[in-house]
């Protein structure tokens, strides 16, 4: 039998009047990064402190390698997480910051520099980590979760305050990890980070989760059939509406066809021999099917402040 | 818990105000005792002072640098939110309080070592200067004297004890500036206020509960004339010490970081 890396079950809590989770529910298994996608206040954040032991559910268990976080011996060589990458003190280099972590697991100088080797934080390892820019920070809250070597990374918004290049390579590195075989659990407020790196993502709104699917699913489910049709011959509704679709002109030389799959609408204006410059089957972006499926579930949106 | 204890020394060492701190315990304590040896003068035979206790007179202002020490090994950590990547590292909370409590001990309590010997060399060397001599019926301060050795080890222990309250206590109270100020409150503004009550039993009443109790472990001579005994007096404070402790673990161990 194989023990999920991550098993959160029916988490509950509240802050003051505010439910934060509601019977949150998913699992995070090796070999894959899994987005853990919401937009704010949908429980991301309490979700991780709570895997971590740092808040305790109102209800509701989370388990590492199917224990609870407090009960591991030394628990960085089990689960990696880095929550808040300017949690530390400012004054403390980045190399000492990382061996006060690395003593605490019991592990020594040597796997300090590998990480700071691995994370490519070099040279600056040895400045003052108040000084790093928030994209160096996430280096080194990465180094810090790396050091236990553990088979679970659990990241909170890594990507915030990247440049490009770091983006870029922080995507390449998750993909690595999950390809050694480590479970990889990286959150974002934004789908369009993660589109290129999760392969399995967790949607979260209010607490819980909307969708728990691959991201090749979450395409499909949300695409809705719609193709567009560009031609300017006068026929090609009225071929289109005798094939059985329904059909909108939403400029002119465009029609917006449902209904009909493309290859069928193809079929159609070929045999009432309508010309045509271009039949285009219309795809939701992840970014669109993340939208749609937390519509509801946004705590904070332009408008609302006026009511 | 032997991981936990290196990672914390580990953290304490690594922070670059500790050995400025440290160091300035040392000066500090040691210089206030040093001049206070030299400046309080006895003119004749049967003067009131206790020369033990001038000579560790340092220890009055090295304890609020003790607090500052103490404070910020937890009250950093509340405010850089550090704490969270601790209790990642040592989730367990009453180990990690106590690791923190056991590093704080040992670097409180080899610098106040350092700098209460070092008070009480300068005060054997420069006491008899100041009048306190066998002709006006003093000894030159020694160790062999019990009570001496009890005033000199006593400070010591005052010391680590005042550095626990303070860890103590800014773990509940988390801000930082808040905690230090609370720890000079007790120390220093609840005695002087102390001094303003008029009534002699109430007055006596709280020299007897307030930290600073301890100090009387300083008194050489008059022993008799002091709110409690030397070793009752760093009781009072070793509850304080106790207390803080203990309710800084229920808290820790409750709160969501």
């Amino acid at each position: 039998m194989t023990v999920q890396n991550i098993v959160v079950d029916g988490l509950r809590k509240r802050f003051g009047s505010k439910q934060a989770l509601d019977g949150m529910s998913f699992t995070v298994d090796a070999g894959r990064v899994t987005g853990f996608i919401g937009p704010n206040g949908a429980g991301k954040s309490t979700t991780m402190r709570v895997v971590l032991g740092l808040d305790r559910p109102d209800g509701g268990t989370a388990l590492v390698g199917g224990h609870p976080y407090r009960t591991l011996p030394r628990p960085l060589t089990e689960l990696g997480s880095l929550l808040d990458a300017s949690a530390l003190q400012p004054s403390r280099t980045a190399r000492n910051h990382l061996l006060w972590l690395a003593h605490s697991q019991g592990l020594g100088v040597r796997r300090v520099d590998e990480v700071i080797e691995l994370t490519g934080l070099g040279s600056a390892a040895r400045r003052r980590a108040g000084g790093f820019s928030l994209g160096m920070r996430q280096r080194l809250g990465i180094a810090a979760a790396l050091l236990g070597d553990p088979r679970t990374l659990m990241l909170d918004e890594p990507f915030n305050g990247m440049d490009p290049e770091g983006i870029i390579w922080m995507r390449g590195f998750l993909r690595e990890l999950a390809q050694q075989g480590r479970a990889v659990l990286v959150s974002s407020h934004l789908m369009s980070e993660l589109q290129d790196t999760a392969d399995h993502v967790v949607v979260a709104g209010r607490g819980r989760v909307l969708a728990d699917t691959t991201v090749a699913q979450l395409r499909a489910t949300i695409s809705d059939g719609r193709v567009s049709v560009r031609t300017d011959d006068p026929n090609a509704a009225a071929a289109l509406i005798a094939a059985g679709a329904a059909v909108v002109a939403t400029e002119p030389g465009t029609l917006s066809v449902t209904g009909l799959p493309a290859p069928a609408i193809v079929a159609a204006l070929n045999a009432r021999q309508v010309v045509f410059s271009e039949v285009t089957a219309h795809r939701a972006t992840l970014e669109e099917a993340y939208l749609e499926l937390t519509r509801d579930a946004v705590e904070y949106r332009a408008g609302e402040v006026a009511r | 818990m032997t991981v936990a204890l290196r990672a914390e020394w580990t953290k304490l060492r690594t922070s670059p105000g500790t050995a400025w701190l440290l160091l300035a315990i040392v000066a500090l304590t040691i210089g206030v005792g040093a001049a206070a040896a030299a400046t309080i003068t006895c003119g004749a035979a049967g003067c009131p002072e206790d020369p033990a206790k001038i000579s560790l007179t340092g220890v009055q202002l090295g304890q609020a640098l003790v607090v500052i020490l103490a404070v910020s090994s937890i009250s950093g950590e509340h405010a850089t939110g550090m704490l969270r990547v601790s209790l990642s590292a040592v989730p367990n909370r009453l180990r990690l309080l106590t690791a923190k409590a056991l590093v704080v001990t040992g670097a409180i309590g080899a610098a106040g070592l350092v700098a209460v010997a070092g008070s009480f060399a300068a005060g054997r060397l420069l006491l008899p200067g100041s009048g306190f001599t066998e002709a006006h019926g003093f000894e030159r301060l020694s160790l062999s004297e019990a009570a001496v050795l009890r005033a000199t080890a006593g400070s010591v222990l005052y010391l680590v004890l005042i550095a626990l309250v303070a860890l103590g206590l800014s773990t509940v109270v988390r801000e930082t500036a808040a905690s230090i100020g609370l720890l000079l409150a007790l120390l220093y503004l609840i005695p002087l206020l102390t001094q303003a009550v008029s009534s002699p039993s109430w007055k006596r009443h709280l020299q007897q509960i307030t930290p600073t109790a301890g100090l009387s472990i300083q008194a050489t001579t008059k022993l008799s004339s002091l709110p409690l005994t030397p070793w009752q007096g760093v009781g009072v404070l070793g509850c304080w010490a106790v207390g803080s402790l203990v309710l800084a673990a229920v808290v820790l161990h409750r709160r969501d970081v």
